[in-house]
């Protein structure tokens, strides 16, 4: 054991350049495989661990003002709960800070603690007097509201002020710039916050076992059965809430378990041309080595040593840079839920990322020195170097035919002269240029999807009114303006829908809707009362498809709805629907749009309209751009992906690097003879770089289909997790010469990562290789 | 005839050599001569060769070649040098075993982007007696082809000088005969030639000028007057007899 380790090591001392080739590709795929892992295995973590920590609701249910309390707090034992909070009374407050108007659901809550729905106080305290108001931390980080702040009511004639006492994290919600915020203040602050018809209540329900969705839609249709109609206008449950707040590392997780594979498979790549390329150029030194006495199993194991031991450095350097780099993720879910950040890490997975990484490299190593320790010693003796097949001589033969500069062809030839080599090296460069295919495409589909749920180029300002300002007076207000070209008001709704447990959120369109750049993915738009779009999750869970008509209950009243497209939209994972106003049945109280999105006439001053709208009524009118900005979780996705694009072509040059320098070094003996018969230096480079251009360039095609079809893959898998199908225009994202430009960089890189081989080999001293012999 | 290789005051001392590879040696070559060089091994013989070649630089001295001076040129000034002006035969072919005979003996036209260079190649080889193995393989071809593939390779770009390294040096005697006998032809046509072997038999029998060589040192310069006289009659290595 002694010899083969000192014989490996003293390898491993004369090939420096190899080992750090292996140390650096078993490094980056071992560190971003570690991340995933580590994100994987612990993201749930703490969502558990805050739902169980502050005794999480399993069904939220919110009933109209209307609905009889008293008989509210009988529901937990209709429908079995073993915890309830509630019922709350609660309004639709819309508040003034800093300038921006806000609205907010605001719950009637004496205490923060209780049996069920804990909420965390982090900053602050709870409501001790009717003007005090408690809101959630990502709020108040986000519009840097500070304790002691005051905001200003705007919902009710009386404007009262409220001062923030408390800042609270709710595992329900979002972080404040996904997703819509809760308020709280104490039950008998909420009657003089309450403009008529904005009152409600909920009800927070806890079941002895986490329920499953059916048993949940039970629950609701219980609760519908047992009360009278249409006092129910609103659910929501803790899967859906869990589902939105791990979407983002879960197509994160996706992305990033899917690359490490790939990062993996180019380090074997790598790592079998590596060892291939070692025991093809000493065969000399195998055979003396089983002369003295080595065993084939010995010869073997120096090989595979020479790779394990920098692969087993890289893996003690990888797994914690990996372990690190999830750590930001991590924290950002406890800071979300108001969980103590800690450490978040997994030893013996960990150890397991060790042991498999070693595994795969070690085998990786072996099969191909295998070869070594099947030779014969003579035979090994006698030849310095594995034979040299005959592969490269037709691709050699075809650039000659095409008149290409001697150095160019023979290059050509060269590129292909070891078939396996070749295809381990095509690998390598194939999963770096589809990666960077990937990484260049799916942030463009990010920002089309960005940019039709934002209304990006589509509508410019936004504008919300108070319940005390009358709709017709705003469009009064828009429509006087001379920039105006188009106003589109929008309502909300929760409709009631067979086969969903939670009222469905509807958003309720009046104007030409049909302007809007709505992805559709297929059908068309609603031109009727009654037609309906809905996204794919919502189509799934109905059983509906295109031209298919249900029925839907809106405050007890039926409403008869077809199905005419199918649209895009994220919103509770696809639980959502698109519909006209002239839908909604007349006598639904408080239907009248409180949002208005407003097309500017090409050229229009937006910040000069902004200020003229809102010094209108300041008070009771909020005018603001349009924010078309991309989310914070997709830009993160984009930079992970960005960064494991790096990775992979960071690989994929050191393939590359690696299958010149052994074949640099192998054919020593022909570059010296060429340099003998007046091969230039630079002629000598160019050979050089020719292989690798070739080598570059044939991954590069192939890699341009394999890289679309993973954008297309990852699309699928983005919108299958929010409740999806992915529209066509998201998938056709490449410009065609960037598709040709793409594969030429990589033909620059490999011919760039060609330049030190091809020096080593311009300076090859002719006279030692010619007469070493 | 006008001078076409001068040496002057060569030394050569290889990197933690103690002794030279060559010491201060100087030789004119004419054009048209077909010179050999004689000597032991590790007589310097090679050393020589490889620095007109510009394949080395020497420790000291100049090397001039059809009046260029060789320190004078850069790596790819010296390689275009090779290309343009010097044939080179090695006693081991070290032909390019990827590429077919005509393939190799191409080459160094290619290289001078002489793209028509197919017909001569062939022309060639055909006065070497190999067209039919044009299309071979190196693999498929016995020692005495290699190295006349070899030779056709160095004539191909119609070189000033040819040198040839032990070119019988790893072939049986009729082959050997066989690419002296095409050595000497060449000559006849008015090649410059300049040949080192350590078989003094061979070196007398062929070239009418044999320089014989000892420890780094021209030991002696002997014009023949005809090719026919044995090696141990005509050429006396004085330096040896000295030493004894």
């Amino acid at each position: 054991m002694t010899a083969i380790l000192v014989k490996a090591l003293a390898d491993l001392r004369r090939r420096r350049i190899q080992a750090a080739v292996i140390f650096l590709t078993v490094l980056l795929a071992i560190g971003t495989g570690t991340m995933a892992l580590t994100l994987i295995s612990q993201t749930r973590d703490p969502y558990q661990a805050a739902f169980e920590a502050q005794k999480g609701a399993h069904l939220q249910v919110l009933f109209h003002g209307s609905t009889d309390a008293q008989l509210l707090a009988t529901t937990p034992t209709t429908i079995g709960a073993s915890a309830s909070g509630g019922p709350y009374p609660a309004t639709s407050l819309q508040f003034k800070y800093a300038g921006q108007t806000f609205n907010m659901d605001t719950f009637g809550r004496d205490d923060p603690g209780g049996d069920v729905e804990v909420l965390k106080i982090t900053s602050g305290r709870w409501a001790e007097a009717n003007d005090e108001i408690v809101l959630t931390r990502s709020f108040s980080e986000l519009y840097k509201v500070s304790i002691g702040d005051r905001i200003k009511v705007v919902s009710v004639p009386t404007a009262p002020t409220l001062t923030v006492v408390g800042e609270v994290v709710d595992i329900d919600e979002g972080s404040a710039d996904l997703s819509s915020q809760h308020a709280w203040v104490l039950k008998a602050a909420v009657p003089a916050l309450t403009a008529p018809d904005l009152s409600f209540y909920l009800m927070d329900y806890r079941f002895p076992t986490d329920p499953t969705s059916s048993q949940l839609q039970g629950y609701v249709d219980r609760l519908r059965a047992s009360l009278p109609p249409g006092s129910i206008s609103g659910s929501v449950n803790y899967l859906l809430i869990r589902s939105v707040f791990n979407i983002t590392n879960q197509i994160l997780t996706s992305v990033l378990g899917a690359f490490s594979v790939f990062a993996l498979a180019a380090t074997v790549a790598t790592v079998a041309t590596l060892v291939t390329g070692i025991v093809i150029s000493a065969y000399r030194e195998i055979g003396i080595m089983k002369a003295v006495g080595f065993t084939p199993a010995g010869v073997v194991a120096v090989f595979a040593l020479q790779v394990l031991i920098p692969a087993l450095a890289a893996c003690l350097v990888g797994i914690p840079i990996g372990t690190l780099l999830s750590q930001p993720l991590l924290a950002n879910s406890s800071h979300a839920l108001g969980l103590a950040y800690v450490p978040s890490f997994s030893i013996p997975l960990d150890l397991l990322v060790l042991a498999a990484g070693l595994l795969v490299v070690a085998v990786a190593a072996t099969l191909p020195a295998l070869r070594a320790g099947l030779l014969k010693p003579i035979t090994a003796i006698t030849n310095a170097t594995a034979p040299r097949g005959t592969s490269g001589r037709r691709l050699r033969r075809l650039a000659a035919r095409l008149r290409l500069p001697r150095p160019i062809v023979l290059g050509i030839g060269d590129a292909f002269a070891r078939p396996l080599r070749a295809i381990l090296t095509l690998v390598t460069v194939l999963l770096g240029v589809a990666t960077v295919v990937v990484a260049v495409g799916l942030p463009r589909s990010f920002e089309l999807i960005n940019n039709s749920e934002t209304g990006a180029g589509n509508y410019q300002v936004v504008v919300n009114r108070s319940n005390a300002f009358p709709d017709a007076e705003v469009m009064r207000i828009l429509n006087s303006q001379p920039e105006t070209a188009r106003v589109i008001a929008l309502d909300g709704e929760n409709i009631a829908v067979p086969g969903i447990a939670d009222p469905v959120n509807t958003r309720v369109f009046r104007g030409d809707s049909s302007k809007l750049a709505y992805k559709i993915i297929a059908g068309r738009w609603f031109s009727a009362p009654g037609e309906v779009l809905a996204p794919a999750g919502f189509l799934r869970d109905t059983h509906l498809k295109i031209g298919d008509s249900f029925g839907g209950s809106l405050f007890g009243q039926t409403l008869q709805l077809r199905v005419v497209g199918e649209v895009y939209d994220i919103s509770n994972l696809g639980h959502e629907l698109f519909t006209d106003y002239a839908t909604l049945p007349t006598n639904i109280p408080n239907s009248t749009p409180g949002t208005y999105w407003v097309t500017l006439r090409p050229g229009s001053d937006v910040s000069a309209y902004i200020q003229r709208v809102a010094a209108a009524q300041p008070d009771l009118i909020d005018v603001h751009a349009n924010d078309t900005s991309i989310i914070g979780p997709v830009k993160i996705i984009d930079s992970v992906l960005l960064a494991i694009a790096a990775v992979l072509v960071l690989i994929g040059i050191g393939g590359v690097f690696n299958t010149l320098l052994l074949n640099t070094r192998e054919r020593l003996h022909d570059t010296a003879t060429l340099k003998a018969v007046g091969m230039s230096p630079r002629q000598i480079m160019v050979m050089v770089a020719a292989s690798a251009a070739l080598l570059a360039l044939v991954a590069g095609v192939m890699a341009i289909p394999l890289g679309i079809y993973l954008h297309h893959v990852l699309n699928d898998v983005v919108s299958t997790s929010t409740g999806n199908d992915t529209p066509p225009s998201v998938y056709g994202v490449f410009n065609p010469f960037e598709l040709i430009l793409i594969p030429l960089l990589g033909v620059v890189v490999a011919m760039l990562a060609a330049l030190i081989p091809g020096r080593w080999a311009a300076r090859t001293n002719v006279v030692e290789v010619l007469h070493s012999e | 005839m006008s001078e076409l290789v001068r040496l002057t005051d060569i030394t050569k001392v290889y990197q933690g050599g103690v002794t030279g590879a060559l010491n201060g040696v100087s030789l004119t070559v004419e054009e048209g001569e077909f010179t050999a060089v004689m000597g032991p091994s590790g007589s310097g013989k090679s050393t020589l060769l490889n620095l007109i070649a510009g394949l080395d630089r020497p420790s000291s001295g100049t090397v001039t070649v059809a009046g260029t001076d060789l320190a004078s040129l850069g790596e790819g000034g010296l390689a275009r040098f090779r290309r343009d002006r010097i044939g080179f035969v090695f006693q081991f072919f070290h032909l390019l075993p990827n590429l077919t005979a005509l393939e190799n003996v191409l080459i160094p036209a290619q290289l001078k982007r002489h793209e028509s260079a197919e017909a001569p190649g062939r022309k060639l080889l055909a006065q070497l007696g190999i067209q039919e193995l044009a299309d071979r393989y190196p693999a498929r071809l016995s020692g005495g082809q290699h190295q006349r593939v070899a030779i056709a390779r160095a004539l191909i770009n119609q070189p000033t000088l040819l040198l040839a390294d032990e070119p019988t040096g790893a072939l049986d005697t009729r082959s050997g005969e066989q690419v002296m006998d095409l050595l000497v032809e060449l000559h006849r046509q008015g090649q410059t030639i300049l040949l080192v072997t350590h078989d003094a038999k061979l070196a007398t029998r062929h070239a009418p000028r044999v320089v014989s060589m000892m420890d780094g040192r021209i030991v002696d310069d002997a014009r023949l007057e005809t090719a026919e006289r044995g090696a141990a009659e005509v050429i006396r290595v004085r330096g040896e007899e000295t030493r004894r």
